[in-house]
């Protein structure tokens, strides 16, 4: 779906337009990308406030370092973005220290398997409802594709804290959407 | 009969990098529960996939670009201390070689350069005190005005490689950059003067 936007606004003279500065095929950049980064930093950092703030630093970042990009064509620019986007996510939801509400609500809610079920939420609120270092992991592996080493390495962590961040998380995401096996 | 971990069933998923142990891989293949978990394990992940957009709410466009564009003016106001100091070298490198009767050609490029850079520096202090980023402009202007300043950021560029080749050929390469930052220099003075002259300021 954004890949079709963009190609219809973005070609190689538009980047390497951007690339020497050019404000006018910055802003097609921003344009071609702005919905992809909000929502990647809007899953990461719950809060649409904090979204907005990546979705700035984000495009900062761009402006001042395309120069620096290497690749060519919008496959490789979206992958450049996507990067920098991830990583000023997760640099603030670090910074923020947002509370692991997933551990909260573990601890109140019912252990019961009926209880579970009346719990039973749709995937937008239980996704929201995980940790935030949790849901990024969900979000950055499931969704955009990252491997464990990736994730990781944005994180300063190990693969396999990323594994069994993921692992967790699936574990909770079934639980609260009522998919506990039944043998 | 003890059935896989989650974390098993997710390194199965993904053969490529996790393939997994061979033992898991063989209950998968006969554990119907399991395989019901995995089936389940890439639904979520497709019902994750197909979550609605977030759409930004608002344009942020005109918060960056200007943050874009003060940015580049501290640095092009940073490279002009920059230039004053190497100015005040010209003139008293001319100075210093200004006793003999014929001047030299470098002598005369370094005082060409030394009167563009002069120039420039001139334009910069003046468009400095008009403090153009704290007045409004309308959206035609600020094209023009971007379209200037892109095309100043890309001769200060130059300009910067310019320093680093031989004497001679950086001589005639910083004259020609100078002289056109110059003329990019006046028309962005320009502009604003003709916008504060229709605004009546």
């Amino acid at each position: 779906m954004m890949t079709g936007v963009m190609s219809a606004t973005l070609d190689d003279v538009s980047i390497q337009r951007a690339k020497s500065g050019d404000i006018s095929a910055l802003e097609d950049i921003y344009r071609a990308y702005e919905h992809m980064v909000y929502a990647l930093a809007r899953r990461i950092c719950r809060a649409p406030e904090d979204a907005e703030d990546v979705l700035q630093e984000t495009f900062l970042e761009v402006c001042r370092s395309i120069g620096t990009f290497r690749g060519t064509g919008h496959g490789s620019l979206t992958a450049w973005i996507k990067r920098i986007a991830a990583s000023k996510a997760l640099m603030r939801i670090r910074r923020e220290k947002y509370r692991d509400t997933d551990e909260l609500h573990e601890d109140t809610a019912p252990s019961r398997k009926g209880s579970d079920v009346a719990l039973r939420m749709d995937l937008d609120a239980a996704i929201n409802r995980l940790s935030d270092t949790a849901r990024a992991v969900v979000w950055l592996h499931d969704v955009e594709g990252y491997t464990h080493g990736e994730i990781g390495a944005m994180m300063g962590k190990s693969v396999s804290f990323s594994k069994s961040q993921l692992a967790r998380a699936h574990v909770r995401l079934r639980g609260w959407l009522g998919e506990e096996a039944t043998a | 009969m003890t059935h896989l971990t989650m974390q098993q069933l997710l390194d199965v998923r993904e053969p490529a990098s996790s393939p997994g142990s061979q033992s898991a891989r063989q209950h998968l293949g006969t554990c119907h529960v399991c395989q019901d978990e995995l089936e389940r394990s890439h639904q979520r992940t497709a019902q994750l996939k197909a979550l609605p957009t977030l759409q930004a709410p608002r344009d942020l466009w005109p918060e960056i670009r200007s943050q874009v564009v003060a940015h580049r003016r501290r640095r092009r106001a940073a490279w002009g201390g920059v230039g004053g100091l190497a100015l005040a070298a010209s003139i008293a490198l001319f100075l210093v070689l200004g006793g003999r009767p014929v001047a030299a050609p470098e002598e005369e490029s370094s005082r060409a350069i030394g009167t563009a850079m002069a120039q420039s520096q001139m334009l910069e202090t003046a468009l400095g005190r008009y403090r153009p980023e704290g007045r409004v402009t309308d959206g035609r202007t600020a094209t023009v005005v971007a379209g200037l300043e892109t095309r100043i950021a890309e001769v200060d560029r130059q300009l910067q490689v310019a320093g680093m080749m031989r004497q001679r050929v950086r001589d005639e390469a910083l004259l020609s950059l100078w002289r056109q930052r110059v003329g990019l220099m006046d028309a962005l003075v320009n502009v604003h003067l003709t916008r504060a002259t229709n605004a009546g300021l």
